[in-house]
């Protein structure tokens, strides 16, 4: 029983890091332009 | 045929700009690029040239001189700029970016000026947002080194439309991302259950395992789904029950039963609860990005407004009239104003002084330009000819001729319904019929004699079963598929509802000037009396080099390139013709009173030829060397290319056809008979354009209308559906359902088509749904149905209503489509 808590656990809490990450993206305007950083990486300098 | 080196625009090598002195080798379409090719070079740019991919052909957006060389003004800025820290920042959508390398030039050139902190160009939204230092810069600038470059900017004012849109697009992404992640949980604890389901389970885990999945749906019932909720409240209120009303209902009542039975002991249906939820979440936001990117791109077609007019005022004690530049809110009537040639005239006003011409079409859709003096009336967004004019003010802002046509519209548009789209005027009578199986469920299982708990879970069975997920997820899906294959083809669409509209539609009335014809003339005839056609042009061609008028561009478009002879005394007068002398030889072109005038005779056979060119619907003028007539040219409106393809399509698709226009009888009739077209109206005003639309719809036609002009405007929205060109004007493309952004008419019966395929794929899901519900509702009715069935009938609901929705993506580029 405890081992498959503690698993389940985990799992909450790697999903709840994603989560957060996923937030932090949204927040950040990241969504905003999904077309540009594609050509922006081909800048040299 | 060269290419421009800037803008990569085809241009003919006789008429092309030649390079500056250090690189001759170079040919331009206009000057207006090799500038901006120029200060590339200077600023050590041009690797922009090396490094553009995907740059489709076409022109800087110069905005049509709305910025000048001093930059823009910096008013027309100042409400989209805000402090940010000791710096400011502003953001600007900017028109004319076509490739990437378009945001690197405008990020490098912006962000090397002085004063300018930062640059950041969105390539999705092309939007700008600019930080500089206030003390170095001003909002003009920055928008005068922005056009500098070819590419036009607007301000964006803070809580408009596009930002209400925007916000609500990612409140919906954090909704639908949280009850993603969730739902990935809930669907693993599930997987557990179902395990336990076949195999057996044991207690104490299937409590904690139902306990853990009730605890993760909480939040996605009750945060991401709480616009259903809202909207549910909503929509009990108006007893207008939709489909948020059932999703709430089923969900609701599923998630209800999850909690008693986690602590119970049955089955829990958590994970249909989630998926619905979820899926339906993904729907609304396809729903709104769409919607935003028809937003989005149909503002950017929308230019910058005339904001300034020149009003004059007397010089203290020279006597003189001086001008200064005001914005357009500050003149009240009884002002002067001055309207420079080629401008467009700001306000309405009597002219007081001076004789011009004005391209009233816009307004009246009369292409011929109309005579200005002194005593004649001018109208505001008119455009000026190439006189001067001292105008006094008889109207501004709301009062004027071109405010009260917007007005009108706006009023017809509030006034008009909104289109019932199809999905929720059937769910609007699904929805109580499900309530009342849900009851009559639970009362026959009691009647039966079965214990409560039982006829709850067959009513909860019917009520989740009954929740479309199906609908939530494919009407959206097929709406964004549809109006992404649009806007791929060169059509934006503004709502689904259009779509739908579309496909109902049975005669599409065209306008003439601008939509079927180009709008400008052409010349059509050049007969010369003792001279050769190349002579009579030459001359023509002499003349008319050094005038605004339409008529000179057209004559300078059919002559033959090469030496034109010098023009001495040079003299236009408005509306009748322009005068000069060449090589000592007074030359005459222009009407035949003009000519008259001047003491030129006409003879009566050459009057005879020009008759005749006259009665076809064609502006005749008349070309005298000395006292002697030596030809007549003659110039139309022509056909836009793809005009009689038009015709000729939607009349093989059985559409009534009709062409209204605000011009006379003799033109509309050539240009209708031209294309093809049976029947037409001549001589309409704007309010007989939305007349003639309004009487066919009440004669039980289903009216498209094509039009670009503020006169369609009115029409367009009495319509069932409006269809604005690109190129028209704002007015015109705001009141506009869809708008075509490519120049192509044959756009227009591809939008009806890809309509009907949209529509026939929303039935088609409706029919699914419906009879997927149809035989799943008895079931669940009968206590058939248990959690895993239903959840895996939804899933494959969804997943078939979804692939059906993509059939609507389009393979080849180019194809007409069923």
């Amino acid at each position: 029983m405890w081992t498959i808590a503690l698993l389940v656990f985990i799992s909450i809490v790697l999903a709840a890091g994603a989560w957060l990450l996923f937030l932090w993206a949204v927040k950040s305007d990241q969504y905003d332009d999904v077309e540009g950083p594609k050509h922006r990486m081909m800048d040299d300098d | 045929m060269a290419a421009c080196a800037h803008c990569l625009l085809p241009v003919r090598q006789e008429i092309a700009v030649r390079g500056s002195a250090d690189e001759p080798g170079l040919r331009f379409c206009c000057a207006g690029c090799r500038n901006v090719h120029a200060l590339l070079r200077r600023e050590g740019l041009d690797g922009f040239y090396v490094r553009r991919t995907g740059w489709t052909p076409g022109p800087p957006d110069f905005g049509a001189g709305a910025i000048g060389s001093n930059g823009a003004d910096p008013d027309a800025f100042a409400a989209c700029v805000r402090k940010s820290g000791d710096a400011v920042e502003a953001d600007m959508a900017i028109s004319g970016i076509r490739c990437a390398s378009c945001v690197w030039l405008i990020e490098r050139y912006l962000g090397k000026r002085a004063g300018v902190r930062s640059v950041r160009v969105n390539y999705a939204t092309h939007r700008a947002t600019v930080r500089w230092d206030p003390a170095a810069a001003d909002a003009g600038r920055i928008a005068g080194w922005i056009a500098e470059l070819g590419y036009t900017p607007r301000p964006v004012e803070p809580g408009g439309t596009d930002d209400a849109l925007r916000a609500e697009k990612r409140d919906l992404m954090v909704r639908f991302g949280t009850a993603a992640f969730l739902s990935s949980q809930v669907m693993m604890v599930t997987a557990g259950l179902y395990a336990g389901t076949f195999q057996g389970i044991e207690g104490p885990y299937r409590t904690f395992f139902n306990l853990l999945a009730v605890f993760l749906t909480t939040p996605i019932v009750f945060y991401s789904g709480f616009p259903f909720l809202k909207g549910a409240v909503a929509g009990i209120r108006n007893r207008t029950p939709g489909m948020d009303v059932l999703i709430a209902l089923g969900s609701l009542s599923a998630y209800l039963y999850s909690v008693a039975m986690a602590v119970a002991g049955g089955d829990v249906y958590c994970d249909t609860v989630a998926m619905i939820v979820t899926l339906i979440l993904l729907g609304r936001y396809l729903e709104a990005a769409a919607r935003g990117r028809a937003t989005a791109s149909i503002a950017k077609l929308i230019g910058l407004a005339p904001g300034r007019a020149r009003r004059l005022r007397e010089e203290s004690g020279a006597g003189g009239l001086a001008a200064d530049t005001v914005p357009v809110a500050a003149l009240r009537p009884g002002d002067a104003i001055e309207v420079v040639p080629g401008s467009r005239i700001p306000a309405d006003g009597r002219v007081t002084a001076g004789s011009s011409e004005a391209d009233q079409s816009m307004l009246t859709g009369e292409s011929r330009p109309i005579l200005k003096a002194p005593g004649s009336a001018v109208y505001a967004g008119t455009l000026n000819g190439s006189g001067r004019l001292v105008v006094a003010v008889t109207g501004t802002g709301r009062e004027t001729a071109l405010a009260r046509i917007v007005q009108a519209v706006e009023e017809a548009q509030s006034r008009k319904a909104p289109i019932e789209r199809v999905a929720d005027a059937v769910v609007r009578r699904f929805v109580p019929s499900v309530v009342a199986v849900a009851l009559l469920t639970f009362a026959a299982w009691i009647a039966l004699g079965h214990p409560a708990a039982t006829a709850l879970l067959a009513s909860v069975s019917v009520l989740v079963v009954a929740c479309p997920c199906a609908l939530g997820l494919a009407v959206p899906l097929a709406v964004h598929v549809g109006s992404a294959s649009a806007r791929s083809a060169g059509i934006l669409v503004k709502g689904g509802d259009v779509l739908e509209a579309g496909a109902t539609v049975t005669s599409v009335f065209l306008d003439k000037t601008g939509t079927l014809t180009e709008g400008r003339p052409r010349l059509t005839d050049a007969v010369g009396f003792g001279v050769t056609r190349t002579e009579l042009l030459r001359i023509a061609a002499s003349l008319e080099a050094s005038s605004e008028h339409a008529f000179a561009a057209a004559v300078l478009r059919e002559a033959p390139a090469g030496h034109r002879a010098e023009v001495a005394d040079f003299r236009a007068t408005p509306g009748m013709g322009v005068e000069g002398a060449i090589r000592g030889t007074r030359c005459l072109l222009g009407r035949e009173d003009f000519l008259a005038a001047r003491g030129v005779a006409i003879a009566p056979g050459q009057r005879a030829i020009g008759g005749a060119m006259s009665e076809a619907g064609k502006s005749v003028a008349w070309l005298a060397r000395g006292n002697e007539v030596v030809g007549i040219l003659a110039s139309v409106d022509t056909l836009r290319p793809g005009a009689v393809d038009l015709v000729a399509r939607l009349k093989e698709n059985g559409y009534g056809v009709m062409m209204v226009t605000g011009d006379g009888k003799g033109v509309a009739a050539r240009i209708a008979a031209d294309a093809g077209i049976g029947r037409y109206r001549a001589h309409a005003a704007p309010a007989d354009k939305a007349a003639a639309v309004r009487n066919a719809r009440k004669a039980g036609a289903r009216v498209l209308f094509v039009g670009d002009g503020v006169n369609d405007a009115p029409a367009m929205t009495e319509a069932d559906v409006g269809v604005a060109m690109g190129r028209g004007t704002d007015v015109a493309i705001g009141s506009a359902g869809a708008v075509l952004t490519a120049d192509d008419l044959l756009l227009v019966p591809r939008f009806l088509s890809l309509s009907r395929r949209t529509m026939r794929v929303i039935r088609q899901n409706l029919w699914w749904a419906f009879s997927y519900n149809a035989v799943a509702i008895p079931l669940a009715a009968a206590g058939r149905i248990t959690p895993v069935v239903s959840a895996a009938l939804m899933a494959a609901s969804s997943l078939i209503v979804a692939g059906n929705a993509l059939r609507l993506r389009e393979r080849t580029p180019g194809e007409p489509g069923a």
